[in-house]
């Protein structure tokens, strides 16, 4: 386990900003005086509480598996994917989000991009090719994507239009189970 | 290559001293103090070279004359021709390992850099995608306006041909009646039923 080195910090930054409109909360002191850091290790990246990274230092890095929250995995061409795990993260501070009807929720969580006969609301303003949060009507954060279309041009699209390439959703916890957290 | 190799042989043999495995290590050893054996021990170990490139009389110059050895840049080969690619050698005199960012400081900074580019980023895509719906909406303006016109003008064209059939029809009328009274003066209602067609089989 290590910390992140400036490009590879950059770089997790980066893609977590297409998601989230406010970063500072991410590394704000807690009230404890503790604070959150990243940590990477077996290529994935953890964001975790300093004490307790600073507790793991005593086990190798072969025998930890896991520790605080999993985001996500740096490619070796030296990208980051972000994981379904993060979702809690970003949805805290999402910068743009979709509602879909309970007709929806089902074909997202097994998978499949957003239609736009299933959105039920969406946030204004929001570009094309912009990362963005799925919710239930009940505002539970189901997964993120990418939207397909601005808002403006959604508006004209037929029902069965896709309005959001799915990225991850929560069906990936039992799809994914074995290689989620640890490779 | 072979004088250099022969000449290095000889330093080598030199500063070894005792150590030198070679054919003429002891010899060496024997005229390490005299300056003058190595010149004649010299000719003898690289007159197979001189007599190679054929200048048997140039030992002298050969002593002299190193072998250059070209650098990289001196030699222009591209810069993808080598075993190690452009991107992967490092700097040297540069401490190895990587800088980790761990202190809060450096992370906020970090933070803010990218807050920053992303938000340019979002912004321009923003203003882009505004404008291009602005020339969107314009176009369909104009594609209505000049639907409308061609409709009107459509509309305008049926009117006048509608206004011109009612005067001449109002003629044609008055005929088509005189003629429909005769017709039934003369055959009667039924006379105007067309003849059915019938088929019928040739009697035995």
């Amino acid at each position: 386990m290590r910390a992140l080195t400036d490009e590879e910090m950059k770089t997790v930054l980066d893609k977590l900003a297409n998601y989230m409109s406010d970063l500072k909360s991410l590394i704000a002191p807690l009230e404890d005086g503790d604070r959150y850091v990243f940590r990477l290790n077996h290529a994935r990246v953890y964001y975790v509480k300093l004490s307790i990274a600073n507790l793991a230092t005593s086990i190798s890095r072969d025998a930890l598996l896991s520790l605080g929250t999993c985001i996500g995995k740096m490619t070796k061409s030296g990208k980051f994917r972000l994981h379904i795990t993060a979702l809690p993260i970003i949805a805290s501070g999402a910068r743009h989000k979709i509602w879909i009807k309970e007709n929806g929720a089902q074909p997202f969580l097994y998978g499949s991009n957003v239609v736009k006969a299933h959105v039920g609301r969406w946030s204004e303003d929001c570009p094309e090719h912009q990362g963005c949060v799925v919710y239930s009507m009940a505002d539970i954060p189901l997964g993120f994507g990418v939207t397909a279309r601005s808002t403006a041009e959604a508006r004209r699209l037929d029902p069965t239009g896709i309005v959001c390439f799915r990225q991850a959703d929560c069906g990936e916890y039992l799809r994914d189970e074995d290689t989620l957290f640890a490779g | 290559m072979a004088p250099t190799r022969t000449i290095k042989n000889k330093h080598a043999g030199s500063k070894s001293g005792a150590a030198g495995g070679g054919k003429g290590g002891p010899k060496r050893s024997s005229s390490d103090g005299v300056s003058k054996p190595k010149g004649k021990s010299g000719p003898k170990t690289k007159a197979p070279a001189t007599q190679v490139k054929g200048r048997p009389n140039l030992a002298g110059l050969d002593k002299r004359k190193k072998k250059r050895v070209y650098t990289e840049k001196e030699l222009g080969i591209p810069e993808l021709n080598m075993i190690t690619p452009v991107g992967v050698t490092k700097p040297k005199g540069k401490k190895k390992g990587k800088v980790f960012v761990d202190d809060r400081e450096s992370m906020t900074t970090i933070l803010a850099l990218v807050q920053a580019e992303k938000e340019g980023q979002i912004e321009s895509k923003m203003m882009r995608a505004r404008q291009m719906e602005e020339i969107r909406e314009a176009r369909r303006v104009e594609a209505d306006k000049k639907e409308a016109e061609r409709k009107a003008k459509l509309e305008d064209t049926k009117e006048v041909l509608r206004r011109k059939r009612k005067r001449a029809g109002g003629k044609r009328d008055q005929e088509d009646e005189a003629e429909n009274v005769k017709s039934y003066a003369s055959t009667g209602t039924k006379a105007a039923k067309p003849k059915k067609k019938r088929v019928s089989f040739a009697a035995e």
